[in-house]
């Protein structure tokens, strides 16, 4: 059984404060390996604490307040990951999962070459290569991401935002990690420039067969990258679908909303809004459904009984937070198949 | 007659080394009452740089720009009359309002340089009426906020508002909705395009986004390192892009209906496109060798008089490198030098491909 390489129950995550920002909430969720698993949401859904949680990443404020991250190796290995510490977490961390940051330039140190950083990637995680074989590969990896290998000599800023975004894509697969979790990686980029960096990513996949959790507001890129589609809403799934035909047949409310605010850029031209309103606070409790105040279908239930992640009747696979699709509301419920209504 | 024109506009910077910049390469525009203009390109074409030029935040080095089929007053009380007139909404609504000050301070200002001497009771009412026409309501709660109490998406309509205050023709956006989160960029959006048509004002749409740059106006520019390489209304430039700059942008942006199969092998064209432009590229980075300097420079150096697309061009032919194709003997409805592209509605192109001798000696990109 190597079919499942991360498992998530009930994944909380919160904010320490007064009255703690509960932003993440009971997520779970299976990823399959050799998958790219996109996370969609609004600015402050969770999505970037949910991968911080996964790579065990959090730090005080932020916490895991319940629920389990378990990665399957290839190896058919099981690890907890709450239980990863020391020097067995720093040989999980880049050996079997990295991480690539929005913003390239804070993810590297702007006073050290990037042969430097890449050495520094090496001595921490893999002691046993020497400083020969540290500058061999660090050459190999630039070249591998389409960047001349002599660039190990440059620094951060002789980069454009482009090449330093490689660069860190590079680093991330240094160690030929099993699971990439890209945080927002071509969002400060130019649309030719992230057209390049998304090929490049999926050449590379294609070559090295990593597992990738990919975020991004951005549902057109996400639609098109991902076979998997998490929609995150007020720190919890509110869809789990097969990307390729959430597009045209999103069932939340909300991700119709999320895809409504894109035009098409082929498409047929017709009026488009934005979902009104804005999130909830996440510091409360949400008595129904934390969408219901925002949701153009809400009706009885909504405000006052929580919708479960469950299957949609008919459609294996594929996974709705809302009364809509609950055979126990069927009755009462309105369509609200077919986008934009 | 268009509201707001530029001519032949040219901004040069000067650089580090006494070399100049040339950011703006000879661009003509023109702004019409009622419409928008998108403005598209990558970063660094240029386009914040017209913006500024256009606002009178930059000296253009020439050209000129005319209010009205005026020329536009650069100082003193004619520069005051023209910023009544033309406004600028600027992409980042933390750092466009002051921190310091209540949205009532930042309201009131430009409305009491319009309406001197106006009672304390009117100006209130006055602020009242632009928060409300940007809705944000409840007004008079929100007037006497400040800018930290207010999300970005908020705060870009106090910017929005502020803009209006001074009752002007023109508004100039500067990527007014890339900072905002998507599911509030959609609004502001809407909002300035029911302004413009409630106040029939002219608007110019900077964007990198192809997408709501052919939703959300009527015409569409297309900049390449400080030359508009293209021109025509929204429909024909994203659908039938004509310039293989334009090509190269509408081809990069994301296809999320299309099935795996053919994502893949668009996919695999791209990256033979791109391996084919590089080969041609390192060719001509050839000759150049020994020339000394930095890579950028000796790409300046090739670039010489050619089209400065031509490096990253799939359809670069000998003539790309002897002549510019703004060198062109352009027929009489010409823009920026542009050769118009067949079709009803003027549409032009910057480039040899669609030059009339061109023509015959290639195939038309399509």
């Amino acid at each position: 059984m190597n079919d499942i390489i991360l498992r998530a129950e009930h994944v909380s995550v919160e904010y320490a404060g007064a009255r703690p920002t509960r932003a993440v909430r009971e997520v779970s969720f299976e990823l399959r390996r050799g998958e790219v698993l996109g996370i969609a949401g609004e600015s402050g859904s969770g999505k970037s604490t949910l991968a911080y949680a996964l790579a065990k990443l959090l730090r005080p404020p932020a916490g895991l307040s319940g629920g389990a991250v378990t990665f399957t190796s290839a190896d058919g290995a099981a690890h907890d990951m709450a239980g990863l510490d020391g020097r067995d977490l720093r040989s999980f961390r880049w050996n079997k999962v990295s991480m690539v940051f929005q913003s390239a330039m804070n993810a590297l140190n702007p006073v050290t070459s990037i042969g430097r950083q890449f050495g520094d990637i090496f001595t921490a995680h893999a002691p046993e290569m020497d400083a020969a074989a540290r500058d061999r590969r660090a050459r190999e990896l630039l070249a591998k991401v389409g960047i001349d290998p002599d660039r190990v000599r440059s620094f951060p800023h002789e980069l454009s935002g482009g090449m330093r975004q490689r660069v860190v894509i590079a680093m991330a697969l240094a160690l030929e990690p099993e699971l990439v979790i890209m945080d927002e990686p071509t969002t400060a980029l130019d649309v030719v420039v992230q057209r390049e960096i998304l090929d490049e990513i999926e050449r590379l996949r294609e070559e090295l067969g990593f597992t990738v959790i990919f975020i991004t507001h951005d549902m057109s890129l996400l639609l098109e990258v991902s076979d998997r589609l998490a929609v995150m809403y007020a720190g919890q799934f509110v869809e789990y679908a097969p990307a390729e035909r959430v597009a045209t047949d999103p069932k939340h409310p909300y991700t119709q909303g999320l895809l409504g605010s894109f035009p098409d850029m082929r498409g047929q031209r017709r009026e488009l809004r934005g979902i009104p309103g804005s999130p909830p606070d996440l510091r409360e409790d949400f008595a129904g459904c934390p969408f219901a105040p925002r949701c153009p279908a809400a009706f009885g239930p909504c405000t006052t009984v929580p919708p479960v992640l469950r299957e949609i009747p008919g459609e294996s696979g594929w996974l709705a937070a809302c009364h809509l699709h609950d055979s126990a509301y069927a009755t009462a419920s309105v369509p609200v198949t077919g986008g934009e209504s | 007659m268009s509201v707001l024109e530029a001519r032949d506009l040219v901004v040069e910077f000067r650089q580090r080394g006494g070399d100049t910049l040339r950011a703006v390469d000879s661009c003509s525009l023109r702004l019409e009452k009622g419409e928008t203009l998108a403005l598209v390109g990558e970063s660094g074409s240029g386009k914040s740089t017209i913006v500024r030029a256009l606002g009178q935040l930059t000296k253009p080095t020439s050209g000129a720009v005319l209010l009205d089929g005026a020329p536009a007053g650069r100082h003193g009380r004619g520069l005051r009359a023209y910023r009544k007139r033309v406004q600028l909404i600027f992409q980042d609504p933390f750092a466009s309002l002051n921190p310091m000050h209540t949205i009532h301070y930042h309201l009131s200002r430009p409305l009491l340089r319009l309406h001197p001497g106006v009672s304390r009771a009117r100006m209130s009412e006055m602020v009242i009426e632009l928060l409300e026409s940007v809705n944000l309501t409840p007004a008079s709660e929100v007037a006497r906020k400040h800018p930290h109490e207010l999300s970005g998406g908020q705060r870009q309509r106090v910017a929005i508002a502020r803009a209006l205050a001074s009752a002007p023709d023109v508004l100039l956006a500067d990527e007014p909705v890339s900072m905002l989160d998507v599911s509030i960029r959609l609004e502001i959006l809407n909002l300035l395009d029911r302004l413009k048509r409630e106040r029939n004002l002219a608007l110019l749409y900077v964007t990198h986004d192809l997408a709501t740059a052919r939703h959300f106006s009527s015409r569409i520019m297309v900049m390449y390192r400080g030359q508009i390489v293209e021109y025509g209304p929204a429909d024909d430039v994203i659908l039938r892009p004509a310039h293989p700059y334009t090509q190269l942008l509408a081809a990069a942006a994301p296809n999320p209906g299309m099935p795996r199969a053919q994502l893949v092998e668009a996919r695999r064209a791209r990256e033979a496109a791109r391996a084919a432009a590089r080969a041609a590229a390192e060719q001509v980075a050839g000759t150049a060798e020994g020339t000394g300097g930095t890579e950028a420079e000796r790409r300046e150096i090739l670039l010489g008089d050619g089209c400065r697309f031509r490096l990253r061009c799939p359809h670069a032919m000998d003539v790309c490198a002897t002549a510019p194709p703004d060198a062109l003997a352009t027929g009489s409805a010409s823009v920026n030098g542009a050769t118009p592209v067949a079709g009803a509605e003027p549409h032009h192109a910057l480039c040899w491909l669609h030059a009339p001798s061109a023509v015959e000696s290639t195939t038309k990109a399509g």
